[in-house]
């Protein structure tokens, strides 16, 4: 639709656009992703944060069209990479798109990996799948990779099955998999949760280094606002399925609009900081997305929620620099009467 | 799920936008999902159907299922014709046939080529069949006529269809010449019952007594020599005074007793016949009847007549003369309770033995499972068929030997969930608590797994009915007269081509049976563990 | 490997001693001999026919007597032929079993494992559906009413197929071909419900997806990554589908008339043979424990993950 080559559709590796990902169940249909957008630019590192059940693990799953169907169907929107709509690839344009030029990292490295092969196979076939080169010139790449995501004594490592490595090694080999064919995209889906905190550091900072690197951009997902801080340039806030609030990182900390992402920020316990002893926390529950009424998902917990947010979902607002909020604490006075 | 809670007070819960919140237990949803499965309702209807008819069987108006006319041997299905009818056109057909293979009844030259080609591939019905209809016509038409020797048979046929019948002699009885008191002879002292049967045949208590006794020592060494062949006479002998030293006074008496009443029964029969047979030639009776006779005397017997040959079979008759409806009805019953009592004693076994390994642990854990381990590596279905060979083939035996094999899935499944459930908060709680071993195992453990268990037995039973049908088939499950679908099934495999009903009607019986049983049990499964892992 | 190898045949033996124990005393403990039924014997008689057989020495000897001559491969002899010993009938029959048996489990396991991985692929498609209804079939009627079911259309009424014998002159090897597809058709069942359920769970699993993100085709996808994962549960059901196969031919070769180890067995039960009895158990245990044994190394060998300490 959109191929308009201005010099900015160059900058943006990748544009999401009103997308709408639904599960049916037997309860309902849930709304997982409902209506998202945001743009990546070359280079970028892009952070998504919300609580489990916010839909970010799904938005990335859409991204690269891996939403197990049935239950789940994309039922709206576009996915731009490069211009060009992946919701509407050919199955054989989509195997080319994944590995290639978008490559992801799952949560769990201990299932992630296939246990009856050994790492070589793993490693060797992504190569081969997407770069002409021989098993022998695959072989020593993936050893490359191995020894660049920090694998010792990879030459004979790599022999091995995965459940030989611990968790942190798993992610690492996973990383380096996920590299390996130099992707333009990198979706890391919580890439640290299942791992040691110890670890974590670790593997982020590999993330970091990499990216910048090979060039890669990358969309971070996770649950914890301190990630974001240190590695992405801009971050979406999610929450029941909706991006609340869009921002430069530096912005959004210092700026934080929406009352979920103040409560967010808040409850991040900081050594810097001095608190009275008690951490902050937003009460209650994120809601259940089934069948929810028009309103603000998360009037319910809002300190500061008004009527009109228990009957109607809030406009975007922009409040300049690309920083984004839904909230009707941003609406006009004049247009907030109005409605 | 609380069980405090049993109070129906109506407590509507929102959530925080105001949606009432329905609570939902794991057996409402189960259940929920059940009905959604059509295949499993279906199977519902059709399992409760089935039981229905094994339980009423008794008070159905079908024929006993082991009553056996040798006239009646392998009648066809037919929902309109009585077996008179049958009986007829199985005549004419084989007259017909006779007829044509003498060169008497002429066909086209093809039709020659087509039945000489049917009775190559031995497919005598349909011979029968076609020179039914074609003799019928020639013989509508004139050019076929039978000889006298024919019309006599059909004749002879004919009477004997309208007279022949059903007699049984219900109860006989005895009038007090002194006290003009009617008693029924069945109940009556043995000396008393002898007593009047010598009056009836006119000879002494004595004459009578010998008679007996030497019916009585025949019949015990036919069954000894049934049970144990290749013997000498000597041994039969000894074996015979063996037996009889064993058996008490009463059982005795009630040999004799026995003996006595089957011989004044049987002249009641031959009266009766005798009597209702001019009935039944000049039509001056209403057949089914009901009548006392007088046997001699003060000796009188209810008898009931029908027309035999007046019956109607539904699914046919097996090769004595039993009707299949009854006898797949029966043969149902069996297979059924077997079924079901089967598994609940072997789900009892392996409840038991698994809650014990699984909660005690350690040496009994261990001790029980190397047992199971070594069953599991036996080819138990053998073992099971050497038990009756050994102990002997009938119902108990059988059900016995199959329980006793079949608990060891039951007891690995719920050792495997005790030991996931043992050491539950709950369980701790209840230990704390000082609840004895057996209360924690078998009122806190044993019902959280009760929906595996459930679920597991539903598809138990379709796989007994199946080992006991598997033994009855072989000929070790269930002996004649008894039936079970197995052995109909067994029966009927000889007679294929012949007689394809007998083979068709069990079979579909018991497969519609399973079908629905295991359809019900995957819907059981599905409906309280979506996520079932182990879908088998 | 080779010392898990030994460990498991070691394994093997307290199996077969039990075996052998329980075979001889249900022999001796039985009510009756071959000779009686219910009612004891007259004791002249019992006496003389227990001196033929050894069955007056001490219970203990008896059995040290059976054990070593069935570890030597000697079953003992008939109680009911007096011709030839149960080692000659077993290894007389023991043939025929073992070809029908074998092409069974080779047709159930060919066709179920095809069936199971096209149902799973095409989830909710004709495919799925059809093999489905096939498997339950499979598994609601029993053997001895597919047997005749098939000897009946196939044979007497299609005549495409010889009704029953044993490689019988003119017909030759289509007499195996009902028998063994009979045979077969449990073991189909299972396998092909078993491969569907694997496969899907395996298809729905992390590294599936992993596999999927890289870019693979669904081809590789479903042979590379998912074969290996998915056939585990299936190896693990081969023991209980050998036993499966075991009891099924006493029954099928009833019904097509094969003289067998199974036909024998059942004719053996119905003369209260015990030693023919007793024998033919033996064997079929040893098989089951064998196939059993080799069914765990080649679990072993496929799944990566287990160790041999």
């Amino acid at each position: 639709m959109t191929n308009a080559t201005s010099p900015d559709t160059y900058k943006r590796l990748l544009e999401v656009k009103g997308l709408q990902t639904y599960f049916k169940t037997d309860a309902g249909i849930v709304k997982a992703v409902d209506g998202i957008s945001f743009t990546l630019n070359k280079g970028e590192t892009l952070g998504i944060v919300g609580e489990s059940g916010s839909g970010k693990s799904v938005t990335n799953l859409s991204i690269m069209r891996l939403i197990p169907s049935p239950p789940g169907k994309i039922v709206g929107g576009e996915v731009l990479f490069e211009g060009k709509d992946i919701l509407k690839l050919s199955e054989g344009e989509l195997r080319h798109l994944r590995g290639n030029d978008i490559s992801m990292i799952f949560q769990d490295p201990m299932t992630s990996l296939n246990p009856f092969l050994r790492i070589s196979t793993q490693m060797i076939e992504t190569i081969r799948l997407h770069q002409s080169m021989s098993r022998r010139e695959a072989l020593a790449k993936s050893i490359e990779m191995l020894k660049l995501v920090g694998i010792p004594a990879a030459e004979e490592r790599i022999h091995s099955y995965p459940h030989q490595f611990s968790g942190g090694m798993r992610q690492r080999v996973m990383i380096g998999m996920a590299l390996s064919c130099e992707a333009k995209i990198l979706i890391a889906d919580e890439p640290t949760t299942a791992l040691d905190v110890t670890i974590q550091a670790q593997i982020l900072e590999l993330i970091q280094e990499l990216s910048k690197k090979l060039d890669t951009a990358v969309i971070l997902i996770t649950h914890d606002l301190g990630v974001v801080a240190g590695m992405c340039d801009t971050v979406c806030v999610m929450y029941a399925g909706k991006i609340v609030e869009k921002a430069k990182t530096d912005d959004l900390y210092a700026n934080p609009s929406h009352p979920y992402t103040y409560g967010l920020i808040q409850s991040v316990p900081r050594l810097d900081k001095a608190h009275d002893g008690k951490l902050f926390s937003i009460e209650g529950q994120p809601p259940n997305v089934i069948d929810l009424p028009p309103c603000c998902p998360f009037h319910p917990r809002c300190h500061k929620a008004m009527d009109i947010c228990r009957t109607q979902y809030p406009p975007t607002k922009d409040l300049g620099n690309g920083h984004e909020v839904s909230c009707w604490l941003f609406i006009d006075e004049k247009e907030h009467s109005h409605e | 799920m609380n069980l405090f809670n049993k109070k129906k007070t109506k407590l509507e819960a929102t959530n925080e936008f105001n949606q009432v919140v329905v609570g939902n237990s794991l057996t409402k949803d189960a259940w929920r999902r059940l009905k959604k499965n059509k295949m499993a309702v279906i199977s519902v209807v059709i399992v409760s159907i089935y039981i229905l008819l094994a339980i009423l069987a008794p008070i159905l108006p079908i024929y006993p299922y082991d009553e056996i006319i040798l006239d009646h041997q392998h009648l066809k299905p037919s929902l309109s014709k009585t077996s008179g009818e049958l009986l007829t056109e199985k005549k004419m057909a084989d007259l017909y046939t006779q007829a044509w293979r003498q060169g008497r009844l002429k066909v086209t030259p093809e039709e020659d080529d087509m039945l000489w080609a049917w009775i190559d591939s031995s497919n005598a019905n349909k011979v029968w069949d076609y020179m039914f209809i074609v003799g019928s016509e020639q013989i509508a038409d004139g050019t076929y006529t039978f000889t006298s020797a024919e019309k006599r048979t059909i004749d002879n046929l004919e009477k004997k269809l309208k007279t022949d019948l059903q007699i049984t002699v219900k109860k006989v009885w005895h009038t007090n010449q002194e006290t003009g008191k009617k008693d029924n002879v069945a109940k009556l002292p043995v000396e008393q019952v002898v007593e009047i049967y010598a009056e009836m045949v006119g000879t002494s208590v004595e004459i009578v007594s010998e008679q007996y006794e030497r019916e009585i020592e025949q019949q015990l060494v036919k069954v000894i020599m049934a049970q144990n062949p290749d013997l000498t006479p000597e041994e039969y002998l000894l074996l015979y005074d063996k037996e009889l030293e064993s058996m008490s006074e009463k059982e005795h008496d009630k040999l004799v007793k026995e003996n006595v009443l089957a011989k004044i029964s049987s002249r009641a029969k031959e009266i009766a016949s005798k009597d209702l047979k001019v009935a039944a030639t000049d039509e001056s009776a209403v057949f089914p009847l009901d009548k006392e006779i007088i046997i001699q005397g003060s000796l009188s017997a209810d008898v009931e007549a029908t027309k035999m040959h007046d019956r109607r079979y539904y699914l046919g008759t097996d090769y004595q003369g039993r009707d299949m409806l009854s006898r797949i009805i029966y043969g149902g019953q069996v297979s059924i309770a077997i079924g079901f009592i089967g598994t609940i004693t072997s789900v009892f076994i392996g409840i038991i033995l698994g809650a014990l390994a699984g909660y005690l642990g350690g040496k009994v854990d261990y001790f029980i499972m190397r047992i199971v381990d070594i069953m599991y590596g036996l080819p138990y279905m053998l073992l099971v068929i050497i038990a009756m060979a050994i102990f002997g083939r009938n119902i108990l035996n059988l059900f016995f030997a199959l329980a006793i094999i079949s608990w060891l899935t039951v007891s690995r499944m719920v050792r495997g969930q005790i030991m996931s459930l043992k050491n539950q908060e709950f369980i701790e709680a209840a230990r704390s608590m000082g609840a004895p071993t057996w209360r924690i195992i078998f009122r806190h453990l044993v019902p959280n797994s009760l929906s595996v268990i459930i679920v597991f037995s539903t598809l138990r039973i379709p796989s007994f009915i199946m080992t006991e049908s598997f033994l009855s088939f072989l000929g070790l499950g269930v002996q004649a007269p008894y039936a079970s679908w197995g052995s109909l099934v067994g029966d009927a495999v000889g007679g294929m081509t012949l007689y394809p009903w007998k083979l068709f009607f069990p079979a579909a019986a018991m497969t519609i049976f399973l079908f629905a049983m295991n359809f019900l049990g995957d819907g059981l499964r599905d409906a309280f563990d979506p996520q079932s892992k182990n879908q088998l | 490997m080779t010392k898990y190898i030994i460990r498991r045949l070691l394994g093997i033996i307290p199996t077969l001693l039990v075996i052998i124990t329980i075979s001889f005393f249900i022999v001796r403990v039985a009510p009756g001999g071959p000779f009686d039924g219910e009612r004891a014997l007259p004791e002249v008689v019992k006496r003389n026919i227990e001196a033929k057989y050894h069955m007056d020495d001490p219970l203990l000897i008896q059995y040290g007597r059976y054990m070593f001559d069935v570890l030597r491969g000697d079953l003992g002899p008939s109680f009911r032929y007096k011709d030839h010993d149960v080692n000659f009938y077993i290894f007389q029959s023991l043939p025929n079993s073992m070809i029908l048996g074998v092409i069974a489990i080779s047709l159930s396991i060919i066709f179920g494992i095809t069936s199971g991985m096209l149902a799973a692929v095409k989830q909710n498609t004709w495919v799925d559906y059809l093999s489905m209804a096939l498997a339950v079939v499979g598994i609601s009627v029993p053997l001895f009413v597919i047997g005749p079911v098939l000897q009946y259309v196939f044979a007497m009424r299609l005549g495409w197929l010889p009704t029953s014998g044993w490689f019988t002159a003119g017909d030759g090897w289509k007499t195996i071909i009902l028998p063994a597809v009979t045979l077969a058709f449990a073991d189909f069942a299972t396998i092909a419900r078993l491969t569907r359920s694997s496969m899907l769970e395996t298809l729905r699993s992390d590294y599936i997806r992993t596999a999927k993100a890289k870019g693979m085709k669904p081809s590789a996808i479903i042979f590379k990554h998912s074969m290996k994962g998915a056939m585990l549960p299936i190896v693990s059901y081969l023991g209980p589908a050998f036993a499966g196969i075991i009891t099924g031919s006493v029954v099928v070769e009833q019904v097509f008339r094969i003289p067998g180890l199974g036909k024998f067995f059942v004719q053996s039960s119905f003369n209260r043979d015990y030693t023919l009895i007793v024998g033919v158990v033996i064997v079929y245990s040893v098989i089951l424990v064998i196939m059993n044994f080799i069914v765990d190394i080649v679990y072993s060998l496929l799944d990566p993950r287990i160790t041999y300490k």
